[in-house]
């Protein structure tokens, strides 16, 4: 099995970004999958693509225009 | 009309800062690759370029490597010609072949030299930028410029009058977000400009014998709410750590406008000025993208975040300057005692959460309205620490300005299972039945008075089993005076005869991060008017009470800092606490028994301790 490396993207692992560690993931070319070398993540790209929409539930106001700061 | 006032800063990085990492991955190290070079100047220029298309001057800070680059010197004469930009000098941006192969190291952060060293990179990188422009530089940076070096650059270049000098709460959390790997301990700092003392850059001067003759700006201007909490890095005027933090969707960022429009806002509070910085390294629109965000959406936050303060400008709402042009400004306008304050409110998370910032060469202090007016941060400034940092300092890491009190790093409020957190509180008794006002959710309004800056909070309901008050608490924080003045008010009660116990107390301890450090040699003393009770710290957990106190007081000598509280009406019992091994605090309190309509006033001092 070859080394691992780097996909299209630099993602980072989904799990660790929600409790504030920004971690590269490295690519399994063998697997098509990404893995975190911290914990104990592993994933597809769809995977990582969808829990990071779940990394934003903190985010309520994430799209929202505010303009008074009263 | 405020004045808002923008300063936009690019660095010609000819090795950026993470690009090694990112495009060479899989490659051996080699930081003079041609390919690394070529890309890392066209971004520059397309940093340039979309500034000066959206009618904004910007402040070029030469690196050491890019002083070596023809073509970046002759972009750097040609734009400051054509569009008036500043040609600066930063101290980032040191690794080059020419630095490497001189002081055989990969250091790169300057702070973090040895005294010697700093010296000398200052002397190389200064002589070299005057060799090739003809003159000193006006403006200079980095991600901290510690006093040391600040006082060296000022007196061997006095031409210096503006830097990037540290970037907001940039500490334990940003060290922690990047896998522990990132030493820039830089907490404690003020967030918009300020003038550094000569013993301390965080510790604002307070008058021109402290100054240390330059104006600081922060290194971006960062979401007071989220970067207290969070990683620093996802959450300032940058828009590539905004997609950092994942704040965006479908490639719109609103928070991005939210937070440049709140910075906007705060010249309410400071007399009508308000600021933003934007300064990003050209690592972060790296053609590989940045972790999951592609090219494409870097540059076209960029150009977003570009355009949307080119049509402040358009509309006569903001000003651009150079670093240079700001200084001066700032030193013609502001004077050294006059506060920052500014009361933030989360655009981001939904809570409607407020907190009050306040700085002045005094304190740093913050009061959480979610917390019923609690303090939950304060660094004693007029202590005027002087801590050297770097290597054969002692002390090679840690540049943050000691806290008495950090809500977040030693738990404040809530602590599991035993023991007390660092906050500043009041708590109300009624028969047996006790009430903290960190659980009464609050808001509050901001008004100025003179040299007083008062924060008058929404009266907050207190509910015993027989019995209902209305309490109505007010923060007065007066100009040059190191004090807080601190109202609480009975403005409501179900039965008027009833009286409860009000207990303003402080919670503190001493540090710069999460950890405990050691409490012994601090001094707690209780004062009253017959009698004085003292306890030297050994964890013993041990308690004092006088009636009718003058003031209750801890001397922490650690920090070379003395906080005092004291009673400014009517008579009050004062109590000191020890803390033990499992809660190394220590509380200083003052009580009192109150009615309908009636007012305990406290002050709390803050003093340098010899």
């Amino acid at each position: 099995m070859p080394q691992a490396g780097k996909g299209r993207l630099n993602y980072r692992c989904p799990s660790c970004f929600m409790r504030d560690l920004d971690i590269d993931m490295f690519y399994d070319r063998e697997k098509d999958e990404y893995y975190c070398i911290r914990c104990q993540f592993t994933g597809k790209e769809e995977d990582v693509l969808r829990l990071n929409e779940m990394c934003r539930f903190r985010y309520k106001s994430m799209m929202k225009r505010i303009t008074e700061f009263d | 009309m405020g004045k808002f006032i923008l300063n936009i800063i690019h660095r010609p990085e000819m090795v950026p800062e993470y690009a090694e990492k990112i495009t060479g991955h899989g490659k051996k190290e080699d930081i003079s690759r041609k390919s690394l070079l070529t890309e890392s100047l066209d971004i520059f220029k397309l940093q340039q370029e979309i500034a000066h298309e959206n009618g904004l001057k910007t402040t070029i800070q030469m690196t050491y490597s890019s002083l070596f680059n023809e073509e970046a010197i002759e972009l750097a004469k040609e734009h400051h010609e054509k569009y008036g930009d500043e040609i600066g000098l930063t101290l980032l941006g040191l690794p080059c072949k020419e630095f490497r192969e001189k002081y055989k190291t990969k250091d790169f952060c300057i702070w973090m030299f040895s005294p010697e060293d700093k010296k000398s990179i200052v002397n190389d990188v200064f002589e070299k930028f005057y060799e090739v422009f003809g003159f000193y530089p006006e403006s200079t940076g980095s991600y901290y410029m510690d006093a040391e070096l600040i006082n060296y650059i000022k007196e061997k270049y006095p031409t210096v009058k503006c830097a990037v000098a540290s970037c907001w709460e940039e500490g334990p959390k940003a060290y922690r977000t990047c896998n522990n790997s990132w030493y820039t301990f830089l907490d404690g700092g003020p967030w918009n400009p300020w003038i550094p003392s000569k013993q301390n850059t965080h510790a604002p001067a307070a008058n021109e014998s402290e100054d240390s003759g330059i104006v600081a700006i922060p290194h971006l201007s960062r979401d007071l709410l989220a970067c207290f909490d969070g990683n620093g890095s996802n959450f300032g005027t940058h828009p590539q750590n905004v997609l950092r933090g994942m704040i965006y969707k479908d490639g719109e960022y609103p928070y991005l406008y939210n937070l440049i429009d709140q910075y906007r806002s705060l010249e309410k509070y400071n007399n009508g000025f308000a600021y933003n910085m934007m300064f990003v390294g050209p690592g972060w629109m790296n053609k590989m993208g940045r972790w999951e965000a592609p090219y494409e959406l870097l540059v076209k936050s960029y150009r977003d975040g570009m355009a949307y303060y080119a049509s402040l400008k358009r509309k006569g709402e903001l000003v651009d300057m150079t670093m240079s042009e700001f200084a001066d400004w700032f030193r013609d306008n502001k004077s050294y005692t006059e506060p920052q304050c500014a009361l933030w409110k989360d655009i981001l998370y939904g809570s409607e959460k407020q907190l009050f910032w306040y700085a002045d060469p005094f304190m740093r202090t913050c009061v959480d309205m979610n917390q019923g007016g609690a303090l939950i941060d304060l660094r004693p400034y007029v202590a005027k620490l002087e801590r050297p940092v770097g290597i054969d300092t002692g002390n090679v890491h840690d540049a943050s300005y000691p806290y008495l009190i950090q809500s977040m790093y030693r738990a404040g409020y809530f602590t599991h299972y035993a023991g007390e957190g660092s906050i500043k509180s009041c708590k109300i008794s009624y028969k047996g039945e006790e009430v903290d006002l960190c659980l009464c959710r609050t808001k509050a309004r901001f008004t100025q008075d003179g040299k007083d800056r008062i924060l008058t909070l929404d009266p907050v309901d207190i509910e015993f089993s027989d019995l209902t008050i209305k309490l109505a608490s007010t923060f007065t924080f007066t100009e040059n005076t190191g004090e807080i003045r601190i109202s609480r008010k009975i403005t409501e009660s179900s039965n008027p005869e009833a009286k409860v116990t009000v207990n303003e107390y402080m919670t503190a301890c001493y540090g710069t991060t999460e950890y405990p450090e050691d409490m012994t040699g601090i001094r707690l003393i209780c004062k009253g008017e017959n009698e004085t009770k003292g306890i030297d710290y050994r964890y013993r957990c041990r308690e004092e009470t006088v009636e009718r106190v003058v003031f209750v007081q801890a001397v922490v000598p650690q920090v070379n800092t003395r906080v005092t509280m004291m009673p400014l009406n009517g008579e009050m019992t004062g109590y000191i606490r020890e803390g033990y091994a499992f809660s190394p605090m220590y509380t200083l309190g003052l009580t009192t028994e109150l009615s309908k309509n009636e007012e305990m006033i406290t002050c709390l001092r803050l003093e340098k301790a010899d």
